[in-house]
């Protein structure tokens, strides 16, 4: 088949222009304006004021910036190990010839279809509600008083609830990706164990986990980009201004670029924003690097 | 046009000419790219009626809201009086990220509003000042002057946000005083409203007797619930300095801690408003009746008609707390939304016009009744359910900012809210909490 030359530019210039306007402008004028001490986002080059890395100092010294940083640590490990053991054990069982799979595959991806503020309402008014909702009449059925009292979105648990809210709604996702690489296994090698008398346990570890490594790394990298991108669960359970026990980056980053909600703070700093925007690409770069570095992509010769 | 340029590279294919095939290929990228980048110009526009003006107006409301429905009716009957049309955008309070980039990109826009110290502050490079056209008559102002047509005490407000200069109307004004239930009273035996915290004391405790959570709030009001309880024990100025300075080291602190340590012992304070996320605190414990009192904006009846439709609301100010104290029922916090005009408008003078309409004579009446909410004009009559409020917008000598300036930073908001609840819950005592918010 002849290449056409003109046809793929033509196809490939939309796109290129696209993704240099819409991504890469952005990202660096952002870098740019993170060395600038800015008031409002559209402001002209004219009021910027060069202050070097000034806006990421202060930003490492205020205490919501770094409670921000300390709870998508936390959301990004425990999260993610809760999400990837849910994942795989769903991925495994769901791909073992289980009747229904495909009914429990969609069951289980359904809440990734659903929006997030949809999702977020549903478990902060019928799961979480100390007065109605479903774990407060569990427990009081169940008559454990100490648990049917325990205010689920109170200082301290409201941080887990929302996590848990979160990764009830990210499993289905993950869970998809380590499928798809799960029934890529060939099938040669899973009888040959069953030949040589390996049980499932022995087959797991041993022929299908060496296969999944390329998908382990693609899940992590995802993984890490949504929590960098935590931002509406935040905003779901603690609407109107931030709290510590909600607070992410991005959360941080909309109050001081746009301005807080709040009538009497009307102080912006875009430039501190752009800060925020900065590190956070840093953070999925070096997960990004890590994970490559680690996880060796060596593509087995079938 | 995309099948004319496949046509048109067919036919230079069939030609195979390899020295064409350089500056041809910079011929179609050139070409597909001067297409994309001028693809917006060819997007058609609206063209303007150059006979009837067209006020432009971007609203804080959303559609749905009563005061959206009272604005729609209100643009058409004004155009049927003047025969100036007004276009209104709902943008509903995302209008405090979307207004910014319009008025950049010099889109019309010739009247907006939201709070008077937000227009004030964020947007004020595009506001016209006001002065001049408020002191002109107009047909709704009874042959007075705008400007003495209306409540002064909110004028000024505005004067001072805008640095002595009058530049938005304020409108829909609204006091941060205590929404209550007056049926619960009534069922508690409790007659009259507290106005010193002995007296608030005597009526938590009737109200509990009767089985009634007697006060609530929602994690969205915490900041200001602390700061005005702050500023009637430290005074309103000293409150402000804590505030700014982000030094909570004050006697003020200990003795709030003592106080809702105790009210969180005896149940005065809900133990829901530990994890009440808005508006959870108003919904399910004011509208539904177990709570009493809560320390709101009086556009609360208004928010709550939805799921209290018969609500018997009362209203009283937050009460003195010290009596040494330099602020007490005297200072509370009122503000408004406020009209701003657009200094690079054509038609400044109607858009002015229309905002009179709206803050003076009938509609001005029918947005308060409708909205529930606290007229403008002197002459209209105030809804049911803030009158009481009338007494104490009144009496209010001295304005005090939003929640005393402790909402003012987002680093004492969140400490404010984490230590505020765990005193709640019984997590913290008075000095555990006095410690927190000094850490």
């Amino acid at each position: 088949m002849k290449k056409n030359r003109s046809m793929i530019i033509i196809f490939l210039v939309p796109a290129v222009f696209c993704y240099l306007s819409v991504f890469f402008y952005p990202s660096v004028r952002t870098t740019f304006m993170s060395f600038y001490a800015i008031e409002g986002v559209a402001d002209s080059f004219s009021t910027w004021d060069f202050n070097g890395i000034a806006n990421y100092l202060k930003l490492f010294k205020t205490p919501i910036f770094k409670q921000a940083m300390s709870n998508i640590f936390l959301l990004w490990f425990v999260g993610g190990l809760g999400v990837m053991a849910v994942a795989l054990i769903f991925a495994i069982t769901l791909t073992s010839g289980l009747n229904g799979a495909k009914f429990f595959r969609s069951v289980i991806y359904l809440p990734n279809v659903v929006s997030a503020v949809a999702m977020g309402t549903m478990w902060i008014n019928y799961v979480f509600n100390t007065n109605y909702g479903i774990l407060h009449r569990i427990f009081t059925a169940l008559r454990i008083e100490s648990l049917a009292s325990v205010l689920w979105t109170g200082p301290g648990t409201l941080f887990w609830s929302m996590l848990v809210a979160y990764c009830f709604g990210m499993v289905g996702y993950h869970m998809l990706i380590f499928m798809a690489s799960i029934e890529q296994v060939p099938r040669s090698y899973h009888e040959a164990a069953k030949i040589e008398g390996a049980n499932i346990f022995q087959r797991f570890i041993h022929v299908t986990l060496p296969f999944l490594r390329g998908c382990f790394r693609t899940n992590i990298v995802m993984w890490t980009v949504f929590t960098v991108n935590f931002f509406v669960w935040g905003q779901l359970f603690s609407p109107v201004n931030l709290s510590n026990d909600t607070v992410a980056p991005m959360n941080y980053m909309y109050e001081i670029v746009f301005g807080a909600s709040s009538n009497s703070m009307v102080a912006r700093d875009s430039g501190a924003g752009a800060s925020i925007g900065v590190i956070m690409m840093i953070i999925v770069i070096i997960a990004f690097g890590l994970t490559n570095f680690i996880v060796k992509n060596d593509d087995v010769q079938l | 046009m995309f099948i004319f340029i496949i046509n048109i590279v067919s036919l230079q294919n069939k030609q195979k000419e390899k020295e064409m095939k350089k500056s041809k290929s910079f011929f179609i990228v050139l070409m597909v790219l001067v297409l994309m980048i001028t693809m917006p110009c060819f997007a058609g526009g609206e063209k303007e009626d150059s006979d009837s003006k067209t006020v432009v107006y971007w609203s804080m409301w959303n559609e749905a809201e009563p005061q959206g429905l009272v604005l729609v009716q209100a643009a058409e009957a004004y155009e049927e009086e003047t025969g100036v049309a007004v276009e209104i955008v709902f943008n509903g309070r995302e209008i405090r990220k979307t207004l910014q980039p319009a008025l950049d990109a010099g889109e019309v826009v010739d009247i907006f509003d939201e709070d008077v110290t937000r227009v004030n502050g964020i947007w004020a490079d595009y506001l016209l000042p006001l002065d001049e056209l408020a002191s002109q008559v107009y047909p709704s102002t009874d042959g007075k002057s705008f400007e003495n047509s209306v409540s002064s005490a909110l004028l000024d407000l505005a004067r001072q946000e805008g640095k002595g200069v009058l530049k938005v109307i304020p409108y829909q004004p609204y006091a941060f005083i205590v929404m209550y239930n007056k049926d619960l009273f009534n069922e508690a035996g409790i007659s009259g409203t507290p106005k010193t915290w002995e007296e608030f004391e005597v009526v938590c405790e009737k109200l509990k007797a009767a089985g009634i959570t007697p006060l609530t709030t929602d994690d969205a009001y915490m900041a200001v619930f602390f700061g005005y309880n702050i500023a009637r024990l430290a005074g309103e100025e000293r409150c402000l300095e804590m505030a700014m300075n982000q030094d909570f080291n004050d006697p003020s602190v200990l003795k709030f801690g003592e106080i809702y340590e105790d009210f969180a012992k005896k149940g005065y304070i809900s133990k829901n408003a530990a994890s009440n996320i808005y508006p959870a605190g108003q919904i399910e414990e004011i509208a539904k009746g177990t709570t009493a009192m809560y320390l709101n904006g009086t556009w609360l009846p208004n928010e709550i008609k939805g799921s209290a439709p018969d609500f018997n609301w009362g209203c009283f100010a937050w009460p003195e707390m010290d009596p040494n104290s330099p602020s007490g029922v005297e200072t509370n916090n009122y503000g408004a939304q406020s009209f701003g005009i657009n200094k690079n408008s054509t038609v400044a003078k109607e858009a002015f016009e229309f905002v009179v309409y709206m803050t003076t004579g009938k509609w001005d009446g029918i947005l308060a009744q409708e909205s529930l909410g606290v007229p403008m004009g002197l002459n209209s009559v105030w809804p049911k359910q803030t009158q009481e409020a009338k007494v104490v917008i009144d009496n209010t000598t001295n304005w005090m900012t939003w929640g005393g300036g402790m909402e003012a930073d987002a680093n004492i908001t969140s400490k404010i809210k984490e230590n505020f609840k765990k005193l709640i819950t019984g997590a913290l005592d008075a000095e555990s909490f006095y410690a927190a918010m000094n850490k």
